[in-house]
């Protein structure tokens, strides 16, 4: 087994101590950062998003391995020389107005993250100007929302319309998902996606955003 | 037949007269007596009220007690908010088990000290004093691990189960000997059945052996209580894929409530097949669907399931979750007119 194997094992099992430590070895060794990153740390957590799906991972096992992830990814960053004009494009995640339940919502990040993307959580409880305001402010294409509850899903209808009515409908995709919610519901509030799981929610920006 | 016969000939798998319906109406019973949520939530007289108010609006064949999740954990010291127009959920910015160190802070408490298991006790009390003798009462009750996770936050519970797996055990032998004692009280008022909330037995949450190791022996001892002073355990499991066979083996529950087509079956159909002379079943309207859904579209699918799961009893209609709580009752009605209306199997 090569040493990016092992590290992305690690990451896979959640071993966070060894996994920084395979981190530091491995940037020691004079391993390039981006390998380290996209063969190590993120193919380990995409093998458990990919488990996930298929039934044999479950939520615990997925936030073990995100926090070796990012206790993995946090070392690097010190190793990681950025490009001074290099500008990402972030994907803003939030749980609705109403709604301060959080997992979906993480696990979408996560799994975003696995993908390679930029997330920038907008965190819970979060209004349809906050996420105009982001949208705005970093020129954004998605918005992923998220909710929980019968009662805070109703949100998303007015989320949308803030959007047009701000002149943003055609800038930005807006995705949406949740225990409570539906494909059915999500045409009926005008969103332009849904996804009932978090990988596969991650899968489609992936593939949108390549666009 | 009245309401406990009817629930009681479906529950020993004869069929009723018709079939027994009860789409979970909590939150939104409060606007039947036009009081606040917090009010509703936290005091028995104004709750009582609500749910007696609709259980003889729409003729319901039980009154389950569900407030919300947070009753238990309140007690145990967890900060709690009330919004306006939803149920209580627990503050997470501030749990009552910021790290590891803190499970000590479980400690096992007395429910007639707790002013919301006290209140809930006496909800019971007044619901059997007024409605026990005609329809059933069902107590509803966290399960550990539920509770346990509005003391420390799900995230934080999850990642416990790795790095401490000891602590979370402690706890969990702390809630459940208080949650035996809570049921002790609940059973002395006379109530039918105790619906015990197992939300982690779920694929869409944790393995089956994980639930089997952290949950399961403790929802077993409480079960096996209710079983002992001869009254019937329901389990209530709105999760996607929910572990039928694991519940059933430690709980030996007389009703299962759901939503989703558990982790061992294929269809409805199938849970029929499989479960449905094991224990009762009661389900499955989705209330996320009752929102945009149209009377002609709820008549149809109430039909369908009655269709599917109703013969031969084993089955209550319901939703698979609480009912919308700031929805109207129109939808809840029509479940009951078809309940009390369509009846396929009537000889």
């Amino acid at each position: 087994m090569s040493e990016l194997e092992i590290l992305s094992n690690l990451v896979e099992t959640g071993k966070s101590k060894e996994v920084v430590q395979k981190v530091q070895e491995l940037v020691d060794q004079g391993y390039d950062t981006n390998i380290i990153l996209n063969q190590g740390l993120l193919k380990g957590m995409n093998e458990i998003g990919l488990k996930w799906k298929a039934g044999k991972a479950f939520i615990p096992e997925v936030l073990i391995c995100a926090r070796a992830l990012n206790m993995g990814m946090d070392l690097l960053q010190e190793y990681i020389v950025t490009q001074p004009n290099q500008k990402e494009e972030g994907f803003f995640i939030g749980t609705v107005k109403g709604d301060k339940h959080d997992i979906g919502k993480n696990l979408v990040g996560m799994m975003l993250k696995s993908k390679g993307l930029k997330v920038v959580d907008l965190g819970t409880d979060v209004d349809a100007n906050a996420f105009i305001a982001a949208v705005k402010e970093h020129n954004a294409r998605f918005v992923c929302l998220s909710a929980l509850l019968t009662t805070t899903m109703l949100y998303f209808k007015q989320i949308v319309e803030d959007f047009k009515q701000a002149g943003l409908r055609e800038q930005v995709t807006i995705l949406c998902g949740g225990a409570p919610v539906s494909e059915e519901y999500s045409r009926e509030c005008g969103c332009d996606y849904y996804r009932n799981d978090a990988l596969a929610c991650a899968e489609l920006i992936a593939e949108l955003a390549k666009e | 037949m009245n309401s406990i016969d009817r629930m009681l000939a479906t529950i020993n798998h004869k069929q009723p007269d018709r079939t027994p319906v009860y789409p979970i109406v909590s939150g939104v019973t409060r606007f039947l007596n036009n009081s606040s949520y917090y009010y509703w939530a936290t005091d028995a007289l104004v709750c009582a009220d609500a749910l007696i108010k609709a259980q003889e609006l729409l003729d319901l064949d039980c009154i389950i007690t569900l407030t919300d999740l947070s009753v238990e954990a309140s007690d145990f010291g967890q900060k709690i908010v009330y919004p306006e127009n939803e149920a209580a959920y627990p503050d997470s910015s501030d749990h009552l088990l910021k790290s590891l160190d803190d499970y000590d802070l479980v400690q096992e408490i007395d429910p007639t000290s707790g002013k919301r298991m006290s209140e809930h006790i006496k909800l019971c009390d007044i619901l059997v004093q007024r409605k026990g003798s005609k329809v059933p009462i069902i107590a509803f009750v966290f399960g550990p691990l539920g509770i346990l996770s509005m003391l420390r936050g799900q995230s934080d519970l999850y990642l416990d189960l790795y790095d401490d797996p000891a602590s979370v055990h402690q706890a969990l032998e702390k809630i459940t000997n208080t949650l035996i004692r809570y049921c002790d009280l609940l059973l002395e008022t006379g109530i039918h059945a105790i619906m015990l909330d197992t939300l982690f037995a779920s694929q869409s949450i944790m393995s089956k052996e994980m639930w089997l190791e952290f949950e399961g022996p403790y929802v077993k001892r409480i079960a096996e209580f209710i079983h002992s002073k001869g009254r019937m355990v329901m389990i209530h499991n709105c999760g996607n894929g929910i572990y039928f066979d694991a519940q059933i083996e430690m709980m030996h529950p007389e009703v299962i409530s759901f939503l989703h087509i558990p982790a061992d079956c294929e269809s409805l159909e199938d849970i029929k097949d499989k479960y449905g002379s094991k224990t009762t079943l009661a389900g499955v309207i989705s209330p996320a669907w009752l929102v945009s859904a149209k009377t002609a579209d709820v008549e149809k699918e109430c039909k369908r399931l009655i269709d599917i799961f109703g013969k031969d009893g084993g089955f209550i209609l319901a939703t698979g979750c609480e009912y919308p709580a700031n929805m109207s009752l129109d939808h809840a009605k029509t479940i009951c007119q078809v309940a009390k209306t369509y009846n396929p199997y009537k000889k």
